[in-house]
């Protein structure tokens, strides 16, 4: 049954044993064809596996269904290194901290070091692990040690 | 050039399954 699926699916999950997830979502799908969780959670197993190409071909896939991967697709293409297409995917989300993350990195790649910046100082309220770091690296670059 | 950490991964997350099992 599905919900035996779902069980076996939960293991792999917190195994972080991602290939075998995603053959789980698999078979779910195979069964209930369109089931966002297990859509979801194909799309994750296969980023967390760094499957990139196969995680952009189940998003592309998965279009005609009312439900929004811009994200995640954007970051697919970040990983290719398709920065504008990451940027045009990432349209639309600009309020989430987890877009704006990603638009930052996308424009510390792109050399846009000060919009870059200028979103990682928005995002200090947010309290996010690490940000510091990317700041500091963002700051350096661009050649704003003294801040 | 400094180390940027990709932070937007450890934004991608499953969804939670509790209500599917
Ligand atoms: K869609």
């Amino acid at each position: 049954a599905v919900e035996d699926l779902f069980t076996t699916l939960n293991r792999h999950i917190q195994r972080s044993e991602y290939e075998q997830a995603v053959k789980v979502a698999e078979q779910v799908l195979s069964i209930v064809s369109n089931d966002e969780d297990a859509i979801r959670c194909k799309i994750v197993a296969l980023i967390k596996a760094d499957s990139i190409d196969e995680a952009l071909s189940t998003i592309e896939s998965s279009r005609r269904l009312p439900i929004d991967f811009s994200f995640f697709k954007a970051y697919c293409f970040y990983r290719q290194n398709k920065l504008n297409e990451a940027l045009a995917s990432l349209e639309g989300q600009e309020g989430s901290s987890a877009a704006m993350l990603l638009q930052s990195q996308i424009l510390f790649r792109l050399g846009k070091l000060d919009a870059s910046l200028d979103i990682y100082q928005k995002l200090q309220k947010s309290k996010i692990e690490s940000l510091e770091i990317n700041l500091i690296a963002g700051l350096l670059s661009a050649g704003r040690a003294s801040e | 050039n400094p180390i940027v950490l990709d932070l937007a991964y450890n934004t991608i997350d499953f969804p939670s399954l509790e209500n599917r099992m």
